[in-house]
């Protein structure tokens, strides 16, 4: 029978990685905020663009916040994803990063949350998955367990110690990236501090 | 703590982790998925692709309905909870500068890279990512809102705060649904419809006996969840409406659970799945024009010797072998990471093998798989090129999360790309259940594969494995696509399916067949209906044409069993009532001579009108004793007690020792070994699940005691309700934010 390509969606994509070549000089830079108005636009040239230059901020997020760098691949290309559809509700009251910060932390948690609803019994068995990502070994095993501590905190306390304290943000700046007050965040760090004493 | 104490040092000892450089060849996976998200989201704006804004609000609903589930297992503390803090959390969200707005919350991954596989790179990777990446969806703020919810909520989060809010109470066995089988109350309650009280009957009976194995859950299988059919007074309600199913998951998925030494939750047994499981020697039809003829026995029921069972069987034509139908096939499977157990793909692999060891010349086949990449692993392959769509088979494997409506999409297009006019185009999806992260509402997918349906290509589901199973979103995907749910769980199951059975499962002799019966009040005063209850339809849908129903596949047999009062058995588990009278009730002569009368409506494949067939259910029809019955309806008979007795029906109720004399012997030859290998699932349940009654002559008004009951699992905890209104604390209360190191 022959083939009716017609109603595909083209692999239009194909080309894509070709008019990004990391090896090639920087081309010059063009704001984000260009890129993103562009993007929205219906730019796919500059929605390559902004995707492929933020990537690298998207998965180290990813990676410091789930501490896998499997899940840190697999959340990093679902904010990709997403970002193809909500990145015109991006409305340039803060900083680009900090909202992609935001879009990256909400993915963490989704995925987070999947998981504990669909592996609930597998998780529980693999607590320190092979591939978890901790620091390198010059680090102290300190270092370690802290990390490992810090991570099983509940959501919002990990999040504004993480914020605070391994992104050196002020508490103000971590309000705007979670979203909430900045007396808040004080408040995660405060309650995080005393669960960490007693782990610590 | 206002100053740098050594807490703050250690703490920074945070800042000293430097993430790896990512994988270039992931990077460059999520660049091109994310290049096609953002292709499919132009086209469904400048387009307005129907498929795509169907797919979007299915999502969003989906997301919704998923937001709604959850929050209700919680628990009822944690519910009252989240309404006070709603517009607390939202409040805060709304504070903020850059909340993103319309964030699909849903995790999508659509790959670009297929599995790699014998230089047909270039056509694999058409996945069109039309409506998964175009989700534009309007629950992000609920999302969000349930973020907050938790984070104005911080004191109930110790610890493992992260189990004890997500962990839903276990789904298959909630409170209500365990309290049920502690209302054995075998008999008749004088009056009162037992039913309703089955869920409220005190707990604390449930530990009369402590030491009974309890019925655990040891899954996350979902299952759509159902109430038995209650008892139905003739007067009132002489009319019943159901359309038939030709799905056996539920016995598999039983056997599996006996076997491996658990009792499964009522809602996984569908008794009549149970009973259609086993073919039955009905007389079959001679052509196609009339594909089936109904047959009706009634005989004494068994657990109750008052009652009487009225038996309805069918059974579909068997075209001759000479009519080689061509069939398209396209295989959609899971190959998603859940996939990777010995019971999964390997089976999956093995059970596809079967299958396409029967096709030939005629057929096609084509090979989808998903699993964050929705790929064609086979382009549409003659059914005798075997060695290709094995090796395609072969070359599976795990790995990566489940997007499910992506493939489902891609197989759709592949099937009606290469359709046989007047031969079989079937999409058959095989995967552990779940689909895509956060669709879990079967409600959503039925539009899409309806749809697909009415243009013709069906869809058949196979489920594996368990412990992930989506039981009710395989259901609702088989009955929407005019296709069978079927679980494998072992190979031999695979064996039944694909090739003893293969021409039911993917041969439609005829569609939305329907049953509908009026029982005459003259001569029957009770009835209710065993099983179906997923499948009950209203009275008028059954001369509605455009209601769905059940198929029929080439000659599986259909069984449906009435539980009837007779008038002046005194059975009747409703009073009479005091200021009725009985003049107008009064039928004519010839009319007392039937139990009611039976319809039968039917579609066939490629019709959309209906057909009728009428058979009156006559006295004459009845037997006085259970041994005069066949021994299909007594096999019947048993496999509902058995269904009825193992999900703590509140109907009736034999000893396991009794059930398995019955099925003894009603085995009749049972060449497959079906019937034998069901007296071993009676040995199991008996053991798994005692008798509460003893095995002789049941006393009728007696309440039997009351197995123990599943003690909720300690790891769920439903959060204690939070002190609310000191969830944010007064900025004073703190350490001065300025005091902690800024970098």
């Amino acid at each position: 029978m022959p083939r009716e390509s017609s109603n595909l969606v083209q692999r239009s994509f194909a080309l894509m990685p070709q008019f990004i070549d990391t090896k090639v000089a920087e081309p010059p830079r063009v704001a984000d905020e260009t890129l993103i108005a562009k993007a929205v636009g219906g730019d796919r040239r500059a929605f390559g663009q902004l995707v492929e230059r933020h990537y690298d901020f998207i998965f180290r997020t990813a990676c410091k916040w789930c501490g896998k760098v499997s899940d840190a691949e697999d959340v990093a290309q679902d904010v990709c994803v997403k970002l193809a559809s909500i990145l015109r509700s991006f409305d340039g009251r803060a900083a680009f990063t900090s909202w992609l910060y935001r879009v990256t932390l909400n993915a963490v948690r989704d995925m987070q949350r999947a998981r504990s609803r669909r592996g609930r019994n597998v998780d529980r068995y693999a607590e320190v998955a092979p591939d978890e990502f901790l620091p390198e070994q010059e680090d102290s095993a300190a270092a370690k367990e802290l990390w490992t501590a810090v991570r099983r905190l509940p959501d919002q306390q990990r999040d504004a110690v993480l914020l605070v304290y391994a992104e050196g943000m002020s508490h103000a700046e971590a309000g705007v990236i979670m979203g909430c007050k900045e007396a808040t965040v004080s408040w995660h760090v405060h309650e995080a501090k005393k669960t960490l004493r007693g782990l610590l | 703590m206002s100053n740098h104490d050594d807490f703050d040092h250690k703490l920074a000892a945070l800042q000293g982790l430097n993430p790896p450089a990512p994988n270039a060849a992931r990077r460059n996976q999520a660049l091109d998925a994310a290049m096609l998200a953002f292709d499919a989201e132009q086209k469904s704006a400048t387009q307005g692709s129907s498929t795509i804004s169907r797919l979007s609000s299915m999502f969003a609903n989906a997301r919704r309905n998923f937001v709604m589930d959850n929050r209700l297992t919680y628990g009822l503390g944690t519910a009252a909870v989240a309404l006070l803090l709603l517009p607390l959390g939202y409040q805060l969200y709304t504070s903020t500068a850059i909340t993103p707005v319309g964030v699909p919350p849903v995790t999508v991954t659509t790959t670009a890279d297929p599995v790699p596989l014998g230089g047909e790179a270039e056509q694999k990777v058409e996945a069109p990512a039309n409506g998964t990446a175009a989700m534009e969806t309007p629950t992000a703020d609920l999302e969000i809102r349930l973020d907050d919810r938790a984070e104005a909520n911080p004191p109930v989060e110790e610890g493992e705060a992260d189990m004890a809010v997500m962990a839903p109470a276990p789904e298959a066995a909630p409170l209500g649904e365990v309290a049920k089988p502690v209302m054995r109350t075998l008999a008749q309650p004088g009056g009162a419809q037992p039913q309703m009280s089955a869920g409220v009957q005190p707990l604390t009976e449930s530990f009369a006996e402590p030491m009974m194995v309890a019925p655990t859950d040891p899954s996350g299988d979902a299952f759509a969840k159902f109430t038995e059919s209650p008892v139905k007074i003739v007067k009132n309600e002489p009319v019943s409406t159901f359309s038939i199913d030709v799905d056996t998951a539920a016995y598999s998925y039983v056997r599996r659970a006996l076997n491996e030494g658990w009792v499964p939750e009522p809602d996984a047994v569908r008794i009549e799945e149970l009973v259609n499981y086993f073919s039955y020697d009905y007389p079959a039809a001679t052509d196609a024009a009339t594909p089936f003829k109904p047959t009706v026995s009634v005989y004494p029921t068994p657990w109750n010797d008052k009652t009487q069972l009225v038996q309805i069987g069918i059974k579909g034509y068997v075209p001759p072998v000479t009519e080689d139908t061509a069939s398209n096939l396209v295989f959609l499977l899971d190959t998603s990471g859940s996939m990777d157990q010995p019971d999964k793909l390997p089976l999956l692999k093995r059970a596809f093998g079967l299958l396409v060891d029967q096709l030939g010349e005629n057929d096609t086949v084509s090979i989808v798989a998903y699993a964050g990449s929705a790929g064609v692993v086979l382009e549409p392959t003659k059914g005798s090129d075997k060695t290709k769509i094995l090796s395609a088979l072969d070359n599976l494997s795990a790995g990566g999360s489940t997007a499910g409506a992506a493939g489902i999409e891609l197989a759709y297009q592949l099937a009606e790309q290469h359709k046989v006019q007047g031969g079989v185009n079937r999409v058959i999806l095989a995967t552990d259940g779940d689909f895509n992260v956060g669709i879990d509402d079967p409600e959503d997918l039925k539009t899409y594969i309806k749809n697909k349906r009415d243009g013709g290509v069906f869809l058949s589901v196979l489920g594996f494995g368990s412990g992930n199973l989506g039981d009710d979103t395989m259901q609702a995907l088989a009955q929407n696509g005019n296709g069978n749910a079927s679980y494998i769980d072992s190979f031999k199951e695979a064996q039944k399916v694909l090739v003893a059975d293969a021409g039911g499962t993917l041969d439609t002799i005829a569609k939305d067949v329907k049953i509908q019966v009026e029982f005459n009040p003259a001569v029957v005063s009770e009835y209710r209906l065993i099983g179906y209850e997923t499948r009950a339809l209203n009275r008028e849908d059954f001369n509605n044409d455009k209601v769905d129903a059940g198929d029929v596949g080439a000659g599986t047999t259909v069984t449906a069993l009435y539980e009837i009062t007779p008038v002046g058995s005194g059975a009747e588990l409703n009073d009479p009532l005091r200021y009725e009278t009985d003049a107008a009730a009064t039928p004519d002569a010839a009319a007392a001579t039937e139990f009611g009368f039976l319809k039968l409506r039917y579609k066939e494949p490629d019709s959309d009108t209906s057909k009728l067939i009428e058979v009156p259910i006559g006295k004459d029809l009845a037997v006085d004793s259970l041994e005069a019955a066949s021994a299909d309806d007594r096999w019947a008979a048993a496999v509902a007690a058995f269904g009825q007795k193992l999900k703590g029906s509140v109907y009736g109720d034999m000893a396991w020792a009794d059930i398995r004399k019955l099925a003894q012997g009603a085995r009749g030859e049972d060449e497959a070994g079906y019937r034998a290998e069901f007296m071993g699932l009676i040995d199991m349940a008996a053991v798994l699940r005692p008798n509460v009654v003893p095995a002789t002559p049941i006393e009728e008004t007696e309440v039997a005691p009351v197995p123990a009951v599943v003690p909720e699992p300690d790891a769920v905890q439903v959060p204690e309700a939070a002190p609310v209104p000191e969830a944010v604390p007064a900025p004073e209360a703190l350490p001065a934010p300025e005091a902690v190191p800024v970098n």
